[in-house]
This record gives C-alpha cells, sequence and structure tokens, in this order.
C-alpha cells in the first residue's frame, strides 16, 4: 500500500470513527434539549447540551454545504470545458497512444496551460490547448503518465470523500491536515509514476519547468475535485533529490482533535449531564468537571477548525 | 525616453514599459542605446569613436549620432565620462547587475509608491510560490539529461 493510501485509510478511520462519537453525542443530547424547549432553562446541563447540539448540526451542515458546493462547481466548470472542446490535435493522439486512455481524455480551447483529471466513478483527463501547445511530445506523455495515475486511482472520488469529512469534522481539524497531506502527497506519488513510466525525469522535470511561469496563475477559480496539475516546491524537491514528504502535523490540531473527541467521550458517557453517576457528585465539581470542561474544550476545537475551514473561502473573498 | 528624474539625476524607470516583449535593458533604453552600454559594460571604458568602431562591424552609424546617444546615457546618469586630452572617455556608472537591480529597486518603489498595501501583498504572494532556487533546481534537472540522453 502507497503512503497516499496509507494516510487515505487513517484518515477514513478516523473519520468515521469520530463521526460515531460525535453522532452517539448527537443522539445523546436531543433529549437534553427537547427538555429545555418544553420546560425551560432548568439547569446549566440543558443549555450547554443546547450549545453543543448546534455545534453539531453546524459542523454537519458546513460538510454538506461544501459538498453540495463542490458538486455543483463541477458540474458548472464541466459544462463550460464541454464547450470549449475541441478535436483532439494529432500530437495529443500521438502522446496517448499506447497509454490505454482511448476516449478518456479532452482537449479544451483555452489560454492558460492546465491539466486535470476529473470526474468521479469514471474519471477524465482535461488539456488545455495552450498545454499542448507549450510542451513536446515527450512532455506531453509525461504529463499523460502523471494524470493518468489519478484517473486509475479515482483521485476526484477519494478528493470529495476526505473533503466531506475534513469540512463536516471540523471539530477535528487533524483530519483536516491529513487531507492536505493526502492530495500533496498523491501528485507527488503521480509524479513518482509518469517518472517510472517515462523512463527518466527529464521530460517530467521540463514540463514542469516550462508550466512555471503560469504555476500561480493558473486558477480555474472554483473550488473543485479536481486534480489540477501544479507546480509546488514540495514536488520539485521529490523530483531533485527524492526527498520524501513529511507528515507533520500540527501539534495544536492534534491536541484540539484529541481534546475534543475525548470531550465527546465523556458527554456521552455522563449522558449529557443527565447519568445517576453525574447527579451524584457535588455540582461545584460535578458541572465544571463533567460538562463546562469537555463542552469547552469541543467549543475550542470547533473555533480553530472553524476558522481553519474559513480561511479559503475568506481569501476567495478578499482576493 | 520619456521618463522622470529622481534627485540622483538618474530616470525613474516607467512601469508601463515592463509590458514590452524586449529583453530587460531594452524595456528602458532604445535599442541603440541597449547596444552601446552593452559595448561599455564588456569595455569598461570607450570614446566615441570606439563604439563606432565597434558597431561598424555590424552596422554603420554617423558618428554624431554615437555621440548623441552616448551624450544623453551620460545625461541619463549610466554613463560617467572624463576629459583626456581633446575627448571624453565614458564609463558605465554602474556595472550591469548594479544597474539592473537599481531599476528593479525603483520599480518596486514606484509599485509601492502607487499601490501601497496592495503591491506589498503581491510582492508577498511572490515570495510564498516557488522561489529561485526551486527554479533552477528543476531546470537543472531538466537540461541535465538533456544532455545525458543525447
Amino acid at each position: 500500500m502507497k503512503r497516499a493510501d496509507r494516510v487515505f485509510t487513517i484518515m477514513l478511520g478516523l473519520a468515521l470513527a469520530s463521526s460515531a462519537i460525535l453522532l452517539a453525542l448527537l443522539l445523546t443530547l436531543v433529549p437534553r434539549v427537547e427538555q429545555l424547549v418544553a420546560r425551560g432553562a432548568e439547569d446549566t446541563a440543558d443549555v450547554v447540551a443546547a450549545l453543543v447540539l448546534m455545534l453539531a448540526l453546524c459542523g454537519i451542515s458546513l460538510g454538506l454545504v461544501t459538498l453540495f458546493r463542490q458538486l455543483v462547481a463541477t458540474a458548472v466548470l464541466i459544462r463550460g470545458l464541454v464547450a470549449q472542446k475541441i478535436e483532439l490535435p494529432s500530437s495529443v493522439v500521438l502522446a496517448a497512444s499506447g497509454l490505454d486512455l482511448d476516449g478518456r481524455v479532452d482537449v479544451v480551447a483555452d489560454a492558460r496551460p492546465f491539466s486535470f483529471c476529473y470526474w468521479f466513478l469514471r474519471p477524465r483527463i482535461c488539456l488545455s490547448t495552450a498545454l499542448v501547445e507549450r510542451l513536446d511530445p515527450d512532455e506531453l506523455r509525461a504529463v499523460l503518465y502523471h494524470e493518468r495515475y489519478h484517473l486509475r486511482q479515482r483521485d476526484p472520488l477519494r478528493q470529495i470523500v476526505a473533503r466531506y469529512f475534513a469540512a463536516g469534522l471540523y471539530v477535528v481539524p487533524v483530519v483536516d491536515e491529513l487531507l492536505a497531506f493526502h492530495t500533496l502527497q498523491k501528485e507527488i506519488e503521480a509524479d513518482q509514476e509518469a517518472v517510472r513510466a517515462s523512463g527518466d525525469v527529464r521530460s517530467l522535470a521540463s514540463a514542469l519547468y516550462k508550466l512555471l511561469p503560469d504555476a500561480d496563475d493558473v486558477s480555474l477559480g472554483l473550488l473543485v475535485p479536481v486534480s489540477p496539475l501544479s507546480v509546488t516546491e514540495a514536488r520539485i524537491d521529490q523530483l531533485v533529490a527524492g526527498r520524501p514528504l513529511s507528515l507533520a502535523l500540527s501539534p495544536l490540531s492534534v491536541a484540539l482533535s484529541g481534546g475534543a473527541l475525548v470531550a465527546a467521550a465523556v458527554l456521552v458517557a455522563v449522558k449529557g449531564g443527565a447519568s445517576v453517576a453525574f447527579e451524584t457528585l457535588p455540582p461545584l465539581y460535578a458541572v465544571p468537571g463533567l460538562l463546562v470542561g469537555p463542552a469547552s474544550l469541543l467549543f475550542a476545537a470547533a473555533v480553530d477548525g472553524g476558522l481553519h475551514q474559513l480561511r479559503p473561502l475568506t481569501q476567495r473573498l478578499f482576493s | 525616453m520619456a521618463g522622470e528624474r529622481d534627485n540622483h539625476g538618474v530616470s525613474r524607470p516607467d512601469l508601463r514599459r515592463l509590458r514590452r516583449p524586449e529583453k530587460a535593458e531594452e524595456k528602458f533604453l532604445g535599442p541603440l542605446e541597449t547596444e552601446v552600454m552593452a559595448r561599455l559594460w564588456k569595455r569598461r571604458s570607450a570614446t566615441v569613436r570606439d563604439i563606432v568602431e565597434d558597431l561598424a562591424k555590424t552596422r554603420e552609424l554617423a558618428y554624431t549620432t554615437v555621440m548623441t546617444i552616448m551624450v544623453r546615457l551620460n545625461e541619463k546618469g549610466l554613463l560617467e565620462r572624463t576629459r583626456e586630452g581633446k575627448t571624453y572617455v565614458y564609463r558605465p556608472s554602474h556595472t550591469r547587475d548594479e544597474h539592473r537591480a537599481r531599476l528593479s529597486r525603483d520599480l518596486v518603489r514606484g509599485l509601492v509608491a502607487e499601490f501601497g498595501d496592495a503591491a506589498l501583498a503581491a510582492f508577498s504572494a511572490e515570495l510564498d510560490t516557488v522561489d529561485a532556487t526551486h527554479r533552477a533546481a528543476l531546470r537543472r534537472l531538466a537540461q541535465k539529461d538533456t544532455r545525458e540522453t543525447r
């Protein structure tokens, strides 16, 4: 199993475990909130339960909205591209021959040099005319090898699944960091495949070098779950020195994620403040220790994760 | 050349010239000025006659034309001159690298003065992307193997 696949499995496992804990918390809190609605705020536990429930619903909504936005953006992108699709130039037909990509490559008329893999169950490769014109046959073939890796791995589908969990589980920010690592690691593995299939590193390095002047400018302007060919320093490091990408999770994210999950588990254990154990404890200890404490941890993780999720949006709004 | 003068008597670069397709120096100098500067950077010092003879290898130019160009470059602060006997000997005021650094610095100052924070944000964004070391490493990789496989 490749490194990106291992990270994806860990991320999925963590996401599913976290979802299970948070779902259990949700089910535990619903009766407390019903009590709050029916009888008014009689004790702190009901209010805290309502706040935690609101937080969980925000997370789920954010995840669903993100997923929906990505699907819509992809549909819009595809429709726009199909309108610009041209007959495959002979250079592309030649470069793609023998790559088992029949009928899976599109060339679109666009002045920006780009290539990416898109669509979920049966992915396709899209190249722009600017990219095709700029690269020589060997370089074009290296780019196709790179994209073919994404296509065979169904990376667009993996991306959208991972992005859904990262957005929905914003109280577990480590999921988002694992997603970022997974995305970059996928690019590196696609590069390795292109180098292996090409027989040398020159074709891909030369293609990337030719795309460098536009590396910062080629933005399709959409948050779509596609795998665009981007030139990054980590990829160059890997090509030049074979330096593996290090998985450096932020200690704050790890602490907040762990804290949030433990907090959620504690809240489930004390049934959101309704358990017998909770009621028998002295109020001064029980309320801060078993309810407000865990809830605070959840809130702290939610604030950090929420800000992290909103960053791309705010960057787009203010750019 | 359309350009303002700064306190040091050197022409301030015009930002619109950056859009020109010519190579570096030609964005801010005329074609003949660029040729004269290139020869002076190579020779370090020369008289008008030296440059006329040098240029005569590729094109025929009147002595007065070259003299006008060199006087203009002197006025722009790009050339210094000292009288030796009856003639002037010209020398570049700065090396080519210093000249480019000076142009770049003035351009940056111009952009920051015109666009303020937006220019600074753009520079910062540029620094965040692929840096010069990585670009050079990628270029070497693309070129090195070309030679090896030929």
